[in-house]
């Protein structure tokens, strides 16, 4: 047995790791306490009557519109994702690998693009889609999802690519392949960790987004995070519907956790060594 | 021979091809839109009565004046301030309490996560949830020892602090992996010179470990406040600007003038300062990034 150093120091370290842990999940076991929760027994503390719960609120949720909003967000978030992957990864490629005296320029937009707030977009991209018909349609969407998907996998898969040895794309160039080639076949599977995560990052941005989809959706192509806001009314809040659904829009985003975790860090702004 | 990285002349034409499309996305998805919310910040267009007329900087000047509008900046800047102190002590405290006080709790680090991946109108709506008297197992858990928690929402510091709190708690992970990430660069080799010189733990940490982390914390405090200036769901679900204007930070100011109250062209002024502002910190922050990489 290694031995145990029980200072205070150390009980007052874990407590507050403890502490932290706490603040953490109890947060997220209530939201699944709230969805099993009958509406009768709401309002009572769950101490009171545990063994009270149900399958209810998954038949409301299942007649809602709810499920409709979650395909529309896979659309948009996995449209969008698909189309800032394909212009943006080439253009990190050239930021990583070509050779230019902009490159500055290139971080500094990039950044400045990450950093701006999204109501400058939104105003001008509503009243440009209201005269061109693009309010509530899934292109309007996915093109809006743009400004922020994009600059995020082309500052992503700069810093993924960067890592790639040079010796491999110039052995490739050698052997008489294109710059796009070597791209595709060289480059992307030897950094397919790096450009998995920046996908799944990209989607998780535009899977999470409320701001946009609240201005530019009506009816036809509401999406989930906003569809959630159809359980609160005047007359009444559908807490075992809101919680349930909140819980089913988190769960596409878990892979994150699983495996991008260690890139969030990269490709969200900081270069950060480590 | 083929020179080093990146300078085959001959390639580079194929690359700034593959530079174009992004570029030319770019123009598209971003520059037009911000070059129209200047151009309608110059114009007196509202969407009632959409006449269109040059009016100079009558939107700005009438900034200067609107008192709603210094309200929503002193919102602003106390959600940003409280947020980034918060998030950044807490932060501090998991990273370093992972890497040092309870070493074997790694496989920890990613529960620690699991709230920077859940979307903030859930974040909002599960922190409304637990904000609201009746239904919330925190005044429950009071009850029974008979005190009574007051409502945090009604109260004007009350309901800043409740927009705090769950900007805390869904942000605090970001902030903990990146400071995470700059404690596994520190080399151990210091620590462990201090310690022969009989330094104490906590006089390495605040005189060593803290002074090396200095430019990732700047780093990373500077980038949550610019996030911070962009709340949106968290004020619209849960306070929904209240009580009163309260909670009406710069953003959503920027949003009821626009979609409430149809002054587009007043909208976008507020807009296009508050891109100035978020403009001049993303400045410090390129820099500090790069100082960072450099370092």
């Amino acid at each position: 047995m290694p031995k145990r150093d029980m200072s205070f120091k150390k009980i007052a370290g874990v407590t507050m790791m403890l502490a932290c842990l706490a603040f953490t999940f109890l947060p997220i076991i209530w939201s699944f306490i709230l969805s099993f929760r009958p509406t009768t027994h709401l309002f009572e503390p769950i101490w009171q009557s545990p063994t009270q719960l149900t399958w209810d609120n998954f038949q409301t949720l299942a007649r809602s519109d709810f499920p409709f909003a979650l395909f529309n967000s896979v659309v948009t978030a996995g449209g969008s994702t698909i189309l800032a992957m394909i212009i943006g990864v080439p253009a990190g490629f050239a930021l990583a690998k070509g050779r230019s005296q902009r490159k500055f320029i290139a971080s500094w937009a990039l950044l400045l693009l990450r950093m701006a707030p999204p109501v400058g977009f939104v105003i001008p991209l509503f009243l440009i889609y209201l005269n061109i018909g693009l309010l509530d349609t899934w292109i309007g969407l996915i093109a809006a999802y743009m400004v922020l998907t994009l600059p995020m996998v082309v500052w992503s898969s700069w810093t993924s690519l960067s890592q790639i040895p040079d010796e491999l794309i110039e052995a490739s160039l050698l052997d008489g392949a294109s710059l796009f080639q070597t791209l595709v076949k060289v480059v992307l599977p030897a950094a397919r960790p790096g450009i998995v995560a920046t996908a799944v990052l990209a989607f998780l941005i535009a899977w999470n987004d409320f701001f946009f989809a609240l201005v530019i959706t009506r009816s036809d192509t509401v999406t989930a995070p906003v569809a959630i806001m159809n359980f609160v009314s005047y007359a009444s809040v559908d807490w075992g519907s809101i919680a349930l659904a909140s819980i089913v829009l988190t769960l596409p985003t878990v892979p994150v956790i699983i495996f991008a975790n260690k890139y969030i860090v990269q490709s969200m702004g900081g270069a950060v060594k480590g | 021979m083929l020179p080093s990285a990146g300078v085959q002349p001959q390639f580079n034409r194929a690359y700034r091809m593959m530079l174009f499309p992004a570029v030319f996305a770019v123009g598209i998805f971003a520059i037009i839109p911000l070059l129209g919310m200047l151009g309608l910040s110059f114009t007196d267009f509202h969407l009632i009565k959409p006449w269109d007329r040059d009016i100079g900087l009558h939107n700005f000047e009438r900034l200067i004046g609107d008192r709603r509008f210094r309200n929503s900046i002193s919102v602003m800047m106390m959600l940003s301030v409280f947020g980034v102190v918060a998030q950044v002590t807490l932060g501090l405290a998991i990273a370093v309490g992972l890497e040092k006080i309870v070493p074997r709790w790694r496989f920890a680090r990613g529960m620690f996560v699991v709230p920077f991946v859940v979307p903030h109108v859930a974040v909002a709506l599960i922190w409304l949830s637990l904000f609201t008297p009746t239904l919330s197992p925190i005044n429950a858990f009071f009850d029974i020892f008979a005190i009574t928690v007051p409502p945090l929402l009604t109260s004007q510091y009350g309901a800043i602090a409740a927009i705090v709190i769950a900007d805390t708690w869904a942000s605090t992970p970001f902030v903990m992996l990146l400071i995470l990430a700059a404690l596994q660069g520190i080399s151990s080799d210091l620590d462990e010179a201090a310690s022969i010189d009989g330094a104490s733990k906590m006089q390495i940490f605040w005189r060593i470990t803290l002074p090396l982390l200095k430019p990732a914390l700047l780093m990373v405090a500077l980038f949550r406040f610019i996030e911070t200036l962009k709340h949106f769901p968290l004020i619209f679900v849960m306070t929904n600007g209240g009580p009163g204007r309260a909670t009406q930070a710069t953003n959503y100011y920027a949003y009821i003038q626009t979609f409430q109250s149809s002054n587009v062209s007043y909208g976008a002024a507020i807009a296009v300062f508050l891109f100035l502002f978020a403009g001049i910190i993303s400045f410090y922050v390129a820099r500090a990034n790069a100082r960072l990489t450099d370092a």
